[in-house]
């Protein structure tokens, strides 16, 4: 059974400890870059010795009132409580931040941008992302605009990048996304002494702690799971509704459909969220410039703001159905926030394409407030009963 | 002498939906008795009370029950029931026991709707349910009852009447109401305004099954079923043809309770609920 992992209490005491950690950093003269979105590359924060803030969180309808005041309802929750958040200017991270960096992957997400400059006059930096991420001329583009992002960021550090202390920092992530991969395999396996929950928290965790401090801390879990879980295994797929959840974003302090899943007895095994696993999957920086860093942060699996070029060989799918596959997931939960348009409109096309290969799927589309909930426990508990029946069939 | 039915083959299935409590007796395979009643605020009494009048339509003792399922949204409140399974389940396993050969049902109930496949079994293969929102469900029906100053029985028969639609621009209950009544302010007939209104929600629940599939043959479900207008409107607009129910089609979440109580005593399907 999942709980009480040493290091799972290591990763809550460090994260109720980093505010003041983080005025004493500052204090001493450091400054804290928060960003946005999903294609700013961490290493260019890191190695420009600022300290990187992953902001963002969910679940709180109050804020998602709050912040409609300054951006249309016609866009996410997550966006709306995002700005929010600026305006209460309560939660410890947003205080932290001396400048917000966002990339213009989501168009909700850089309209947010905009709205925060102008209203609660924070400093930012904006990354741009070509559409047609696959051409060599978004390619090029992306090179571009990292390069000048690069130019923006050491105006805003007043530090210069070095190619020393870069290879540095890409060193330190690629054991964050190697220590990560390999913790959500621990999750899934057989009699697991991590839930999945437990996972994507000590994940997540990692938007705020420090990162050095955050990689030794999953490493130990890993070691500590190692010990008590063994060699990984799942040999007995049938006997539980093992989901897997994909979609729009699911940001720390949004659990309710996680909730509804576990306590409708599903038990989730796996994601390709991009708040989740995702942004640890196929990064491969082969040298330590600006522009290794932009074709490998391009060559990652697309965001979903980005349209499907090529359904059946786009990255995105490939990347689902294995995961799906390795983590011996029977169905899909297909997570979408209202006027979370990309993944909206995409889960028609992505249900006919896993339809195919025999993978249930089922997409809940909703937003924070409670209203919902009981109409998403029905969906859900009857999902649930779906994929058992069809394992009861197939064993 | 007839011989007295034992116990081990009396089941029951409740339904505590939002607008009406229905239960449902099987004894042998066969349906025994049922029953109807207006929900009530605390669905567990609801529920104890459509079991024993269903009981007593059976001319059976509640001792005498194996087995009882709950379903419907009031089946968190269910004391009374060995086990709960969501109405998409029910539906699903009350039509199969009717018509074995149905794979897609229409349900609409009260306060939502879904769109069902289902396999030769009577396992949901695939559900999509409609968004928190009243159209398409009885309630929203009840409300249009109450705009003509009909009752809820008579409405699907007058809009049958229409020899033209009234094109509805919204399903959402509240613009229904208002546009019904500057409809009715301008002289359009009632009977075309309300087939304008049954053709808008068959539209509706067409986009539900664009999600899911259909494959004949096609039934309809839920205390909705019981509107002549919405089955025919159904029908044109989504292309199929929906049988005549032989039993009352809003009980059929009753039902599948009552035949899945069976199957769970059986020890056959122990793993579908948790």
């Amino acid at each position: 059974m999942p709980g009480g992992l040493n290091a799972l209490k290591k990763i809550h005491d460090a994260l109720a400890r980093r505010p003041d950690e983080l005025a004493a950093e500052k204090a001493k003269g450091r400054k804290v870059a928060g960003w946005v979105n999903y294609n700013i590359p961490e290493e260019l924060l890191d190695a420009l010795d600022l300290i990187p803030l992953r902001l963002g969180r969910g679940g709180d309808d109050r804020l998602v009132d709050t912040g409609a005041r300054y951006i249309s309802t016609k866009n996410c929750v997550f966006v709306r409580e995002l700005v929010g958040l600026f305006e209460e200017k309560a939660d410890p991270y947003i205080k932290a931040v001396d400048f917000v960096a966002f990339d213009a992957t989501c168009m909700q997400v850089y309209r947010a941008a905009e709205l925060i400059k102008y209203f609660f006059k924070v400093e930012t930096a904006v990354l741009g992302v070509p559409r047609t991420f696959a051409t060599e001329e978004g390619k090029e583009y992306f090179r571009h605009e990292l390069a000048h992002f690069v130019g923006r960021l050491e105006e805003l550090s007043g530090k210069k990048l070095t190619r020393e202390r870069l290879g540095d920092s890409i060193a330190l992530y690629d054991g964050i996304r190697s220590a990560t991969r390999e913790l959500y395999e621990y999750q899934a396996g057989d009699d697991p002494q991590i839930s999945w929950l437990e996972t994507i928290e000590a994940v997540q965790a990692g938007n705020f702690l420090d990162r050095r401090l955050f990689l030794g801390l999953l490493k130990e879990l890993n070691a500590e799971l190692r010990e008590k879980q063994g060699q990984v295994r799942v040999r007995n797929p049938f006997s539980e509704a093992r989901i897997f959840l994909s979609g729009s974003i699911i940001p720390p302090g949004d659990r309710k459909l996680i909730s509804i899943i576990e306590a409708q007895g599903g038990r989730i095994v796996g994601d390709d969220l991009w708040s989740g696993l995702l942004p640890s999957i196929e990064v491969d920086i082969k040298a330590p410039t600006v522009e290794a860093i932009a074709d490998a942060y391009l060559g990652r699996a697309p965001h979903g703001a980005l349209p499907y070029l090529d359904l059946d060989s786009d990255g995105r799918m490939r990347i689902l159905k294995g995961l799906v596959a390795k983590f011996k997931a029977n169905a899909i939960v297909y997570h979408t926030l209202r006027y979370c348009d990309p993944f909206t409109f995409k889960a028609n096309e992505t249900k006919s394409v896993l339809n195919r290969d025999g993978i249930p799927f089922l997409e809940i589309h909703t937003e924070y407030a409670g209203s919902d909930y009981e109409a998403i426990r029905t969906r859900v508990e009857a999902f649930v009963e779906l994929v058992r029946n069809r394992n009861l069939v197939e064993a | 002498m007839s011989a007295e039915p034992t116990p081990k083959n009396v089941y029951a299935g409740v339904d505590v939906g939002s607008l009406g409590t229905k239960g449902v007796v099987i004894r042998d395979g066969k349906i025994a008795g049922h029953a109807i009643i207006p929900s009530q605020l605390n669905s567990e009494e609801g529920g104890q009370a459509v079991l024993a009048k269903a009981l007593e339509a059976a001319g059976i003792s509640r001792e005498e029950v194996r087995f009882i399922v709950s379903t419907g949204y009031g089946r968190i409140s269910a004391t009374y029931a060995n086990k709960t399974v969501t109405e998409i389940t029910c539906h699903a396993k009350g039509a199969n026991f009717l018509y074995p050969n149905v794979r897609t049902i229409i349900d609409m109930g009260g306060q939502d709707c879904k769109a069902i496949r289902i396999d030769a079994k009577g396992a949901v293969v695939d559900f999509a349910m409609n968004d928190k929102c009243a159209a398409g469900t009885g309630r929203f029906l009840e409300v249009m009852a109450n705009v003509f100053k009909v009752k809820l029985e008579d409405l699907g028969a007058l809009a049958l009447q229409a020899t033209e639609i009234v094109p509805m621009s919204s399903t959402c209950t509240v613009f229904v109401e208002s546009e019904t009544i500057s409809l009715l302010a301008r002289g359009e007939k009632p009977e075309a305004i309300l087939n304008g209104i049954h053709h808008a929600i068959a539209n509706r629940v067409n986009g539900l099954f664009s999600r899911v599939g259909i494959e004949s043959e096609v039934f309809f479900s839920g205390g909705v079923a019981k509107n002549v207008g919405m089955k025919a409107a159904l029908e044109k607009v989504m292309k199929v043809k929906i049988p005549v129910p032989t039993f009352d089609p809003q009980l059929t979440g009753a039902l599948g309770a009552a035949v899945l109580a069976q199957a769970f005593a059986a020890k056959e399907e122990t793993c579908l609920v948790a």
